[in-house]
C-alpha cells in the first residue's frame, strides 16, 4: 500500500477543445489505462478469489476458522482497534495545533508527521527493534522488569501506530486551513467553551474529512506487512497478524488457506473503497450545497 | 457600557500594528475606526474583543480592568467580516447558539429561546428565512443573521469587524443606513472599523481616524471632515489639492492670506479640496492663480475639471456643480483665473501626503 492521499476536490469537468487528440489516439490511451489496469490490479484480485475458493467453500470455511488463522484475526483487530483511535487522537490535536495557533517548530511537527510515508516500513520496523530489542537501548532494562515489547504484541501495535499516524491529520489539516478559525471565534465570543465549541462547530465541519482518514487509517492499519512483520517474529498463534499469516501460509504451500486469508484483506479493501466513495460524496455534497449564484438580495 | 483602551501596543513579527494606542470610547454611541488597510483598526477591536492579546497596555469595561478577562467572558457581540456563521445550522440555530451554550442554571427555556430568537429575527427582518441554511442566503442577509446572532446574547458592547465589506456597493448602502436606524433603537455601545470614509462619515456618531498604529483624530464626522488634524486625515477623508508655500515666525502666505501654522519655519503645504477651488474667466490678480484647463469630464452629478497652473505647471483638480458649469462652459485648452475658496494648511512634515490610495 502506497502512503498517498488523493485529494476531495476534483476539477470541474469540462471539454478542453484545444488539445481535442484525434480519435485513434483517444482510443489508444483508454485502452492502455484498460489493459494496465486489468493486468495489475482486476487480475491478481480474481486470481485471489479464484484461488481461495479452488477446493470450494467448504476448504474456504476451514481455512478461515483455523485456530491461527483466527488469532492472526484477533490480532489485527486488537492492533487496529488501539492505533486508529490513538491515531484519531493525535491527528486531532496535531491539526488542531497547527491550523490554529502560531508556534515554533510548526514547520518541523509538519514535515514530521510526513515521515512514516517517506521511511520505508521495514526501517521504522527496525527502529522499535534497535530501540526495545534485546540488544537494543532499553532492551536490559525491560528485561529486568519482564517488560516484552518486540516479538510481543505491543511491539506489533506501535509498529502499526507508526505507519498509519499522518492519515488522519493529513486529511484534516488542509481542511482545516480552508475553513479558518472565524466560526471558532464567534462561537467563543458567543460564551462557548473550548469544548463546546469543538463539539458544536469545529467537529461538524471536518466530520467527512475526518471519517476519511479514519478508513485510510483503518485499511493501513489492517493490511501492514513491513514494519509489523519486522518486529513481530512470526510466532504463529501469538504473533502474527493477517498479512503475516497469509505469508507463512503461502510459504508452506498451503494455497488454499492464504488465499483464503488474503481474500479477507481484499474484501477489506473493497470495503474501503466503497466507504471512501460514499464519504466523498457526501463532501462534494456538502462543498456544493453552497449556491454558486447568491440569491437576489430580499429588501428589508 | 464605556470602553477605555490605555498604552495598548500590538507587533506581528516586525510590524507594529498598534503603537501605543490610548482611547476612550464613550457608552452608547455609534464609533467609526476609520484607516487604511495596516493602520491597526482590526486589531484594536480584535483586542477589544478578547480574539487577541495585546503586548502591553489594558483595556477597562465600564472602569473596570478586563485585560485578563477571555473573550468568552467579555459579553462582547462580534461581527466578522466574512459573517463566519456557522454553516451547518439553521438561521434560527445559528442565532440561537449563544443561548444554548450557556451553563444550565442561566440558560432560558427553550421557549423562552425560540421567542427571543424570533424576535431578534424579526429585528433584522428575516424572521421568514429562520429554516435556511447560511448558504441559501445573499450576502445581506447572512450579515444581519451575524448581527442579530451577536444581539442575541445582550452584549454590552457591539463590535463589528468591517461588517460591509464584503458586499457590493448598494446592498452596502442600504445595509449601513439599516445599521445607523437599529443603533438608534438598541442603543448599544457599538465600535465599527470601516476603511470606507463615506460609511464612516454617515454612519457614526464619532470617528476614530488610525494610521500606522496610531490614532491621527477624533472627533464627529463633521469635525473630522471640516477641521482635520493633520495631512493624512485631509488626504485620506477625499481628494485634495495641494500647494507650496513657506513659513515665516509661524506664518504661512498664502494667495493674500496668512495662516497659523504649528511651526516656526520650513515648507509648508496648503490643501484645497476640488469643490473648494474657484474658477473665473474675469478676476485676475488677488489671489488667483492663472491654468490653463486640460481636461473636462462631465459625466455625474459632478464635473471634474483638470487644469494646470501656468507657472509652476502643477496639476489642479477642480469639481463644479452641473448647474455651475452650464452657466460657464469652460473648454478644453482655455486659460481661466483660480482661486482655492477654503485651504487648510500644514506643515510639510515627512508624513504628509505619504498616503495615497
Amino acid at each position: 500500500m502506497a502512503g498517498t492521499i488523493s485529494h476531495f476536490h476534483k476539477p470541474p469537468e469540462r471539454k478542453q477543445i484545444s488539445v481535442g487528440e484525434p480519435r485513434a489516439v483517444r482510443w489508444l490511451l483508454i485502452a492502455i489505462a484498460l489493459l494496465f489496469l486489468g493486468l495489475v490490479l482486476v487480475v491478481p484480485l480474481v486470481a485471489v478469489f479464484t484461488e481461495a475458493l479452488r477446493k470450494g467453500w467448504v476448504a474456504y470455511g476451514q481455512a478461515l476458522i483455523e485456530p491461527d488463522a483466527l488469532s492472526a484475526i484477533r490480532l489485527t483487530l486488537i492492533a487496529a482497534s488501539i492505533a486508529v483511535p490513538l491515531n484519531l487522537i493525535f491527528g486531532l490535536s496535531a491539526s488542531w495545533a497547527i491550523t490554529k495557533f502560531q508556534f515554533r517548530g510548526k514547520n518541523l511537527l509538519l514535515t514530521l508527521i510526513d515521515l512514516p510515508f517517506a521511511v520505508s516500513p521495514v526501517i521504522s520496523g527496525l527502529i522499535y527493534v534497535l530501540m526495545f530489542g534485546m540488544q537494543g537501548w532499553l532492551g536490559p532494562w525491560l528485561q529486568e522488569h519482564d517488560i516484552k515489547i518486540v516479538f510481543a504484541v505491543p511491539g506489533i501495535v506501535l509498529a502499526t501506530l507508526f505507519v498509519t499516524f499522518p492519515f488522519v491529520a493529513r486529511e484534516l489539516i488542509p481542511l482545516m486551513q480552508a475553513q479558518g478559525s472565524d466560526e471558532e471565534e464567534s462561537a467563543i465570543v458567543l460564551g462557548a467553551s473550548g469544548w463546546q465549541t469543538f463539539r458544536k462547530v469545529t467537529l461538524p465541519n471536518i466530520k467527512w474529512g475526518l471519517l476519511y482518514g479514519i478508513i485510510l487509517c483503518n485499511a493501513r492499519a489492517m493490511g501492514e506487512f513491513g514494519a509489523v512483520s519486522v518486529v513481530s517474529g512470526h510466532i504463529r498463534g501469538l504473533t502474527n497478524t493477517m498479512p503475516l499469516h497469509v505469508e507463512i501460509l503461502y510459504n508452506e504451500y498451503n494455497f488454499v488457506a492464504a488465499f483464503a486469508v488474503a481474500s479477507l484483506l481484499a474484501l477489506l479493501a473493497l470495503l474501503t473503497l466503497v466507504l471512501k466513495n460514499i464519504v466523498e460524496w457526501q463532501t462534494n455534497r456538502n462543498l456544493h450545497s453552497e449556491p454558486l449564484i447568491e440569491p437576489p438580495e430580499n429588501r428589508p | 457600557m464605556s470602553i477605555e483602551a490605555k498604552n495598548i501596543s500590538k507587533t506581528f513579527g516586525s510590524f507594529t500594528a498598534l503603537n501605543d494606542v490610548s482611547i476612550q470610547f464613550p457608552s452608547g454611541k455609534l464609533v467609526a475606526l476609520l484607516g487604511p488597510s495596516g493602520s491597526g483598526k482590526t486589531t484594536l477591536l480584535r483586542i477589544i474583543a478578547g480574539l487577541e492579546v495585546a503586548d502591553k497596555g489594558s483595556v477597562y469595561f465600564e472602569g473596570e480592568h478586563a485585560t485578563e478577562r477571555s473573550a468568552k467572558d467579555r459579553r462582547v457581540g462580534f461581527v466578522f467580516q466574512h459573517y463566519a456563521l456557522f454553516r451547518h445550522m439553521s438561521v434560527f440555530e445559528n442565532v440561537a447558539f449563544g443561548l444554548n451554550v450557556k451553563p444550565r442554571e442561566t440558560r432560558p427555556s427553550k421557549e423562552e429561546i425560540h421567542e427571543r430568537v424570533m424576535k431578534l429575527l424579526k429585528l433584522v427582518q428575516l424572521d421568514w428565512l429562520a429554516d435556511r441554511r447560511p448558504s441559501q442566503l445573499s450576502g445581506g442577509q447572512r450579515q444581519r443573521v451575524a448581527l442579530a446572532r451577536a444581539l442575541a446574547v445582550e452584549p454590552k458592547v457591539l463590535l463589528l469587524d468591517e461588517p460591509f465589506g464584503a458586499l457590493d456597493a448598494k446592498v452596502r448602502k442600504e445595509l449601513r443606513r439599516w445599521l445607523r436606524r437599529l443603533h438608534d433603537e438598541i442603543h448599544v455601545t457599538s465600535i465599527f472599523v470601516t476603511h470606507d470614509v463615506d460609511e464612516a462619515l454617515e454612519v457614526a456618531d464619532e470617528i476614530v481616524v488610525m494610521n500606522a498604529g496610531r490614532i491621527e483624530q477624533i472627533g464627529t464626522p463633521d469635525r473630522v471632515y471640516e477641521h482635520p488634524a493633520n495631512s493624512f486625515v485631509y488626504h485620506f477623508l477625499g481628494n485634495v489639492n495641494l500647494f507650496h508655500t513657506r513659513i515665516h515666525d509661524g506664518q504661512a502666505h498664502f494667495a493674500n492670506q496668512t495662516f497659523d501654522v504649528q511651526a516656526d519655519s520650513g515648507a509648508a503645504l496648503v490643501h484645497a479640496r476640488p469643490h473648494d477651488i474657484e474658477l473665473s474667466r474675469e478676476e485676475t490678480g488677488g489671489g488667483w492663480m492663472r491654468a490653463c484647463i486640460r481636461y473636462v469630464h462631465a459625466i455625474g452629478p459632478l464635473v471634474r475639471i483638470e487644469l494646470i497652473q501656468a507657472d509652476n505647471q502643477q496639476i489642479i483638480e477642480a469639481e463644479l456643480s452641473r448647474e455651475r458649469y452650464a452657466e460657464q462652459r469652460f473648454a478644453t485648452g482655455e486659460m481661466v483665473s483660480v482661486r482655492p475658496r477654503q485651504v487648510k494648511v500644514f506643515p510639510a512634515g515627512p508624513a504628509a501626503g505619504d498616503y495615497s490610495i
